[in-house]
């Protein structure tokens, strides 16, 4: 944390201007808000709403915009960090933020490795691949908005 | 069945964590006691115009505080610049202190120094 707040990214941001601050939480948002809305569809499609959909045709955009908001909300997260790291030192907020984005993230890598995930281009889901699915779209769900809850209370605490 | 059972359950449990967490906010001002409070000091560490709220140190009654100003945009707009008050000053805040009596913080709506006096937060008393 202290390395951090003293890193020129740390300078940077305190030191440009009255409105950076303001301007990098925007772009924090809107980043969250990315991930988060495409998350939210497609993991409540492998939960089993909209079934007449294919899974594919909601993965395909879905996918694409959450990684691009996951990195755009994960770049101006560090910047907002950096501005006063020490400051955030025993918050219990930013641990469980943490946390739950490592889970979100180890999460993705399991439903990459579902047999499901990977047929969905090719053929229908048997029930069992299904439940598989639909069990890594709540867990996403889950780390997700805990992610989010916990990052709005940080400034709370 | 199942996959529309599990899905129902979700949506509960969603909504009910959304509507928890405007319960648990609180803004601006709840964090710190509604008791007015005046402390004068020494400048330890001037003022930073760094987000989310400008803040300095000040050194009172043998320790030292942190006061949390307005906004940078607004801190600075009430003439607050940084550099402007050196270190070692005598400088008045008054304010609200944090609620937690373990934490020397305290939330200010106007800094006096020198004869002047900065209103961070004009529309606050």
């Amino acid at each position: 944390m202290t390395w951090l707040e003293a890193s020129a990214l740390g300078h940077v941001m305190r030191e440009s201007g009255v409105w950076t601050y303001g301007v990098v939480n925007l772009i924090h948002i809107l980043g969250v808000a990315t991930l988060f809305g495409s998350v939210l569809v497609l993991d409540l499609r492998l939960l089993g709403a909209w079934r007449k959909i294919p899974l594919l045709a909601i993965s395909e955009p879905t996918v694409p915009m959450a990684t691009a908001g996951f990195t755009v909300a994960m770049a101006s997260g560090m910047c907002l960090l950096a501005t006063k790291a020490t400051e955030y030192t025993g918050n219990p907020f930013l641990y469980l933020k943490f946390l739950a984005i490592a889970l979100g993230i180890l999460n993705v890598f399991a439903l990459n490795f579902l047999p499901g995930w990977k047929a969905k281009e090719t053929r229908d889901l048997s029930l069992r691949e299904q439940s598989q699915l639909a069990l890594a779209g709540g867990i996403s769900l889950f780390c997700w908005l805990m992610a989010i809850t916990c990052g709005r209370m940080i400034g709370y605490w | 069945m199942y996959l529309r059972l599990s899905f129902r359950i979700v949506a509960v449990l969603t909504l009910a964590g959304v509507l928890t967490i405007p319960a648990l906010a609180h803004h601006g001002w709840a964090g710190n006691s509604d008791e007015e409070m005046e402390l004068t000091g020494t400048v330890q560490k001037g003022v930073s115009l760094a987000g989310p709220h400008a803040t300095m140190k000040i050194l009172a009654k043998g320790q030292v505080w942190d006061v949390t100003l307005a906004p940078p945009a607004r801190t600075d707009q009430a003439g607050l610049k940084e550099g402007l008050i050196p270190v070692g000053a005598t400088v008045t805040v008054h304010g609200h202190r944090n609620r937690d009596s373990k934490r020397l913080e305290i939330k200010t709506e106007r800094v006096t120094w020198n004869g002047r006096t900065f209103d961070v937060y004009p529309d606050r008393k």
